[in-house]
């Protein structure tokens, strides 16, 4: 049916039609294209030009945001007080706790020769901005590669894993958050010591899949990095169901991300740590550790 | 066609996209976990005062600047919101009904283009459709962006009272 502005309406339906098109081929070309792609050029620059108004108006308006913060939170924070407190007598016997253990591993170390790498260097950065919509699992940062930035660093607040950095400019860098789907992080369960992948869902709680999995895993246990991608130990979160491990089926569980995500201010991304510093750490451990085995025993039979 | 017009949508969607990623952005202001969506509110607002082909433009250009400030595949929110300036720019006859009607416009609009989103996502693997308190993540925008719609609709009204010309289809 044409209506009574017959070709006005045709021209509009025309140029809605090509858009959607356009946006199509823009879409596929996207999911085929890699990580240098035109895309992420687009991107760079399209955040480049955003970034100044960005940071501008987060400087104005975060009295604001404080201020409706505090006016939202003044209710329960009686409650909230109450909470801390509790938690932080809790925390001070775990902290004693931890004090024993952090003994105990460094006796380990020093019988086993084991070495713990010390010198990660460290950056602090604010968020500036977060993505769009409620579905974007991005935040920006205000360090870029002028303060040795580089694209697939952890992001870690005091809390533990926030995500990796995605795409880096001069002055800023945007990360891609743990829980957003096409993150994955290889992993370790530390009471268990076994190995599995932690994969985002958007939103929420995050999925752990352990696919050689011997033993189960219980609630609360932590999981932390394998040392594949990232460097090792940075918690990544608890589990949150106990699971059986079943011979022939891969363990899946809930992991609740040890950083409140919604209210990271600052994070620091891990600089001087790369996949490879973890391959060459892992085969000097693995010839340091044949060597010990190899070497015939002090006062032996010679 | 007055290019002063187009200026201020354009400049309007840019703002709406700072506003989003700075003061409405997580962890910020966002009532109940979830902020409004105010580029779809703005690409709805300014349908009576530009032309349909204008307007379809502005609604492109106003996605692919979601996508590429976004973490989605480039594109998606382009067809999303050239959908929703289509939509608007047919109804917009119906505009000078009142704000209440802009309104539920607004309402059903924002609705309809996070839905939107959530399944064109979906169809380019990025499974957003099992993303966690969906219903709310579509329906919240939907309610604040009615409840902004009536000051925005007297703010628009400032902007293009001297260019006042309808385009009324």
């Amino acid at each position: 049916m044409i209506p009574s502005s017959g070709r006005r309406f045709d021209r509009a339906t025309i140029l809605f039609l090509a858009l959607v098109a356009v946006g199509f081929i823009v879409a596929t070309f996207d999911v085929r294209s890699d990580q240098d792609s035109v895309a992420n050029v687009l991107r760079e620059g399209t955040q480049s030009i955003f970034t100044p108004l960005q940071k501008g108006v987060d400087w104005v308006t975060s009295p604001v945001v404080g201020f409706v913060d505090g006016v939202s939170n003044l209710a329960g924070l009686r409650d909230e007080n109450e909470r801390l407190r509790s938690q932080l007598r809790a925390s001070e016997a775990q902290l004693r706790e931890t004090d024993a253990l952090e003994e105990k591993v460094t006796q380990l170390e020093l019988i086993n020769g084991l070495t713990v790498s010390d010198d990660l260097t460290t950056v602090t950065a604010r968020l500036y901005s977060t993505g769009v919509t409620a579905f974007d699992n991005v935040r920006y940062i205000d360090k870029g590669s002028n303060d040795g930035v580089v694209a697939g660093q952890a992001v870690v607040d005091e809390d533990g894993l926030v995500g990796r950095v995605e795409l880096v400019s001069a002055n800023d860098a945007r990360i891609r958050l743990i829980t957003d789907p096409i993150v994955s992080v290889g992993v370790r369960v530390q009471t268990t010591n076994e190995t599995g992948i932690v994969s985002g869902r958007g939103d929420g709680p995050l999925r752990l899949e352990m696919f050689r999995a011997l033993q189960p895993v219980y609630e609360n246990a932590l999981v932390v990095t394998d040392g594949s991608r990232f460097p090792p130990g940075i918690v990544v979160g608890t589990v949150m169901t106990t699971e059986k491990a079943e011979v022939g089926f891969v363990l899946r569980t809930d992991v609740e991300p040890a950083a409140l995500l919604s209210q990271v201010d600052f994070v620091k991304v891990i600089l001087g740590w790369s996949p490879v510093d973890a391959v060459v750490e892992n085969n000097e451990n693995l010839v340091r550790n044949t060597t010990t085995t190899t070497s015939p025993p002090e006062g032996g039979d010679g | 066609m007055s290019r002063s017009r187009v200026v201020i949508a354009l400049l309007s969607v840019v703002l709406a996209i700072v506003l989003q990623t700075t003061l409405f952005g997580s962890g910020r202001i966002q009532p109940l976990g979830v902020a409004p969506a105010l580029v779809t509110l703005v690409v709805v607002l300014v349908a009576p005062y530009l032309e349909t082909e204008y307007h379809l433009l502005l609604g492109f250009t106003a996605g692919i600047l979601i996508d590429l400030v976004g973490s989605g595949t480039l594109g998606i929110w382009a067809m999303t919101m050239t959908g929703v300036a289509y939509a608007s720019s047919r109804l917009r006859a119906r505009f000078v009904q009142g704000p209440l009607l802009i309104g539920a416009v607004v309402f059903v609009l924002t609705i309809l283009s996070q839905t939107m989103f959530v399944l064109l996502s979906t169809l380019f693997g990025q499974n957003t459709i099992a993303e966690p308190e969906l219903l709310s993540k579509i329906l919240l925008p939907a309610v604040w962006n009615l409840l902004l719609s009536f000051p925005m609709i007297w703010v628009f009204k400032i902007l293009y009272k001297p260019r006042e010309r309808r385009f009324a289809v």
